[in-house]
């Protein structure tokens, strides 16, 4: 694994921690107090700031540093988490992924606006005293300079910072609360064998990348060491005590010696660094590492200074050290032992908690080609197995029970395997909406708008390349709704509304798609205006009658746009058309509706690409067709009193007295060109996206079953009313009815109008 | 070791002092045992831990014998290397370069 790699890895853990950030601030902002949710969000940032220190990443790192300092404030209650401070860190987590992205990228960041925030941040970390006047701060410049060790660079300043109290700290307390700052060090005895070297490996090069690791101070000895005479060149003698401040860890420090753990001796264990500069604050030495190991102080004052490892070893600081100190040593001695029990204790504690980390979130990366084969062969699994079924059942109806005990448990193998295919794939939606949060709040501080973006259904889960291509016509639209459809909060306040302007986004499934939908309780479409426009560009005819709903799909006609003055965040006349064609090539489709002054919501459906399909498998017209269940809300025999006829060809089923439209599917999908008798028929009362419900009349029901969802439009090309196709237990193809699709074109437009609207709108 | 009279003796390092040097650099140093050695650090671009050995069993030797072992001048590589693997040679450099 080269450091590429180790730094991609890294890059999509920052993403997670950005997610976890956010998610997490979010929380807070909506009034959750758990410390657990306090710890999180700084655990977040903290890993970051670790991992982009052991890369050098010192932009990063610098910010990284100053928002920590100032999330530990709110962990320790001396800043309260009020909407104006989380409004800052809202915005600092956004800074902190435009860091990480720049960082990977090699893009550039606002400079300007990562200054401000750190000195808000700063502000808010020092409370009522103004910034910067005892506290210079961690600046990035600062940080600059020393590439080597950027994590401790900037660590040392915050915890001199005047902004920091002095947290009374018992050792005893360890294992219930974890301390403030939890960087911790890594004591190392590195004894090399002789084997290390004659295989070519270099203890220099160990200890640089140790010292790359975070601020380190090594201790060699030299006692081994023959005189020349007596000595072979290539045996090992020397052998370091290192110790290393490290974010990354044992598991760190661990990887650097890899390669060489068979050739030495080695030791590592933790200790924690709060203990550490709590002890040498008191005595006065903030910058020597305290003596971890009473023997190194023995060893004639050798405790190694971190800048210049080993300085101390000459006679003469020694003696100045020993000086200073000697009325402490007896003090310093007694901490140390204190430092062992607490380090016995951090370790025990972080091995836990590797553990757990362990078991959360263990990971593989695998080539999407490699499941897609996977998927699409347990596809092929499924059909098979059903097929199978289906010849026993056909050629010894009997079947003894064995086989078809076997059958059955081959059944609930074949769906249990295809569950847990098809779950590889599916990704939850949430880490798009928690972008979209970030554009709401952007655009919301452009405008001058209050906005407040709710989700819901964050973890309804679709097809990876939905989600990967989701983002792209959400943020536009979030832009479009915020932007043209809230309206400012004077005007809102003039109108009795609540000056906060308020963004629904929602996921769910129905109907086997995935239904996003995008509400703004905004000033809704101006339909007059949009009419006006739309005859200004020649799209419509001037005298043409259009109904409501048209006038609101004219948005999506290419080039139009509402906005009186073209601001930068949309109306450039490319919004809602470039929108409408993403979701189209998803194969989704996307509808508005709109009440004026009450706002607009755009309905997006998108289908699961590749999934199964629990369905109800029904005859019409000598056709088979599949109905996915999930749009299924009952199915029931019409009786002939409950037929009612509804003008020249439309009839109504009466249902526990209500009425509802009976939709002859055989008839929409032109299987056959009379109407069948509803009474030698079954309904299928389903629930459609635009919300109504609707009788499906169906010749009969075969059964239900689980099919396996091929892709209609990749094998053969779109069909309306049609959703995808299956293969069935006997080999033959089976349309899926494409439930939405059909309930429309019972609403008075035929398919092929659905089809054409779909093409100009 | 023609003359017995501490006739001072100096030394350059070869600029890779890696691990294949460690053996010719420890040969070098044993035929220069005995008398006062200066040595010249000036063009080391790299070291090894090896052959940092030998330089301190070779100071530890010279201690012993009551000679003066010193570093006339070190390169920057060469010292910073000595740092960062804690062996410290400050009591070894010579007057003028000590800081």
């Amino acid at each position: 694994m080269d450091m590429n790699e180790i730094k991609e890895i890294f890059f999509q853990e920052c993403e997670e921690q950005l997610a976890e950030l956010e998610s997490g601030l979010l929380k807070l902002n909506d009034g959750d107090r758990d410390p657990e949710t306090v710890n999180a969000v700084f655990r977040a940032v903290h890993s970051i700031k670790g991992g982009a220190g052991a890369f050098g990443l010192d932009d990063l790192v610098s910010f990284a540093h100053v928002f920590e300092t100032t999330l530990d404030c709110v962990r320790s209650n001396k800043l309260e988490p009020t909407q104006d401070v989380l409004k800052v860190m809202l915005k600092s987590a956004d800074v902190l992924a435009d860091l990480t992205n720049a960082a990977r990228d090699g893009g550039s960041v606002d400079e300007a606006r990562s200054r401000t925030l750190i000195r808000e941040l700063e502000a808010l970390a020092n409370g009522e005293t103004p910034a910067a006047t005892e506290a210079p701060a961690p600046k990035p410049a600062a940080a600059a300079p020393k590439a080597a060790a950027p994590a401790p660079v900037v660590e040392k300043p915050a915890v001199n910072d005047e902004g920091f109290q002095p947290i009374p700290f018992s050792f005893g307390d360890f294992d219930e609360e974890p301390a403030a700052h939890y960087v911790p060090t890594c004591q190392i005895l590195f004894k090399p064998k002789k084997d290390l070297y004659a295989k070519g490996n270099e203890a220099v090069l160990l200890l640089r990348d140790l010292s790359r690791l975070g601020e380190m101070s090594v201790y060699c000895d030299m006692d081994a060491l023959p005189t020349l005479d007596k000595m072979n060149p290539e045996e090992a003698y020397f052998s370091w005590k290192i110790s290393v401040t490290t974010d990354k860890g044992e598991d760190g420090v661990r990887s650097v010696f890899e390669f060489a753990e068979w050739d030495c001796d080695l030791d590592i264990h933790t200790i924690e660094e709060d203990v550490v500069s709590e002890a040498t604050d008191d005595e006065e030495l903030p910058m020597q590492p305290v003596p971890f190991d009473l023997s190194i102080l023995d060893d004639g004052g050798s405790v190694a200074a971190e800048d210049e490892p080993a300085v101390i070893e000459s006679d003469a600081a020694a003696a100045v050290a020993a000086a200073e100190t000697a009325s402490k040593v007896a003090q310093v001695a007694s901490r140390a032992a204190d430092n062992a029990k607490a380090a016995a204790a951090a370790s025990a504690a972080s091995a836990a908690q590797a553990n757990q980390a362990a078991a959360a979130g263990q990971t593989i990366r695998v080539d999407l080609d490699r499941v897609d084969r996977l998927i699409n062969l347990v596809g092929e699994l499924v059909i098979n197995q059903a097929m199978l079924s289906q010849s026993v059942v056909e050629n010894d109806s009997n079947g003894t029970s064995s086989i078809n005990m076997g059958l059955e448990e081959l059944q609930q193998l074949t769906r249990e395997i295809q569950d847990s295919v098809m779950a590889i794939r599916a990704q939850p939606v949430k880490p798009v909406f928690q972008r979209m949060a970030r554009t709401v709040r952007e655009i919301a501080d452009i405008t001058g708008k209050s906005v407040r973006l709710i989700t819901e259904g964050e973890n309804t889960e679709v097809d990876k390349t939905v989600i990967d291509k989701l983002a792209e016509p959400l943020t536009h639209m979030i832009r479009n709704a915020v932007d043209h459809g809230l309206e400012m909060p004077e005007k809102r306040e003039a109108l009795g509304k609540n000056p906060e302007g308020t963004v629904r986004l929602t996921a769910k499934h129905r109907s086997g798609r995935i239904v996003i939908e995008l509400a703004d309780d905004g000033a809704g479409i101006n339909r007059e205006k949009v009419r006006q426009k739309a005859i200004d560009n020649d799209l419509i005819a001037a005298d043409a009658n259009l109904s409501d709903e048209e006038i609101d799909n004219l948005i999506f006609h290419a080039g139009f746009s509402t906005a009186d003055k073209v601001s930068d965040l949309s109306g450039r006349g490319v919004g809602m058309d470039v929108v409408k064609r993403s979701i189209q090539a998803l194969g989704g489709r996307i509808s508005i509706s709109s009440k004026p002054g009450q706002g607009s919501v755009f309905t997006m459906s998108l289908p699961l690409t590749l999934a199964v399909l629990d369905g109800m498998v029904v005859t019409v017209a000598g056709q088979t067709l599949v109905v996915p269940l999930t749009a299924i809300v009952e199915t029931l025999q019409p009786e002939a009193s409950a037929i009612h006829s509804f003008g020249a060809s439309q009839r109504l089923i009466s249902i526990r007295n209500s009425f509802c439209p009976l939709v002859d599917v055989g008839r929409i999908l032109n299987f056959r060109n009379i109407q069948a008798n509803p009474m030698d028929g079954v309904a299928l009362l389903v629930e459609s996206e635009g919300g109504g419900q609707r009788a499906l009349m169906v010749d009969a029901i075969q059964g239900q079953r689980q099919v396996v969802i091929k892709s209609l439009e990749a094998n053969y090309t779109h069909v309306p009313g049609i959703a995808a196709a299956t293969i069935l237990g006997d080999g033959r193809v089976a349309l899926i009815l494409d439930v939405d699709a059909v309930v429309a074109a019972s609403r008075g437009h035929s398919l092929r109008q659905d089809i054409s609207l779909a093409a100009t709108g | 070791m023609a003359s017995k009279k501490a006739a001072q003796k100096s030394l350059s390092l070869a600029p890779v002092l890696d691990l294949n040097e460690a053996t010719a650099l420890h040969t070098q140093l044993m035929g220069l045992k005995g008398n006062p050695l200066v040595i010249d650090a000036s063009a080391v671009e790299r070291v090894g831990a090896l052959c940092a050995q030998v330089l301190m069993a070779g100071a530890k030797s010279w201690e012993e014998d009551k000679q003066p072992f010193t570093f006339g001048k070190v390169s920057d590589p060469f010292m910073k290397t000595m740092q960062l693997i804690g062996v410290n040679i400050d009591h070894l450099l010579a007057q003028e370069i000590r800081q």
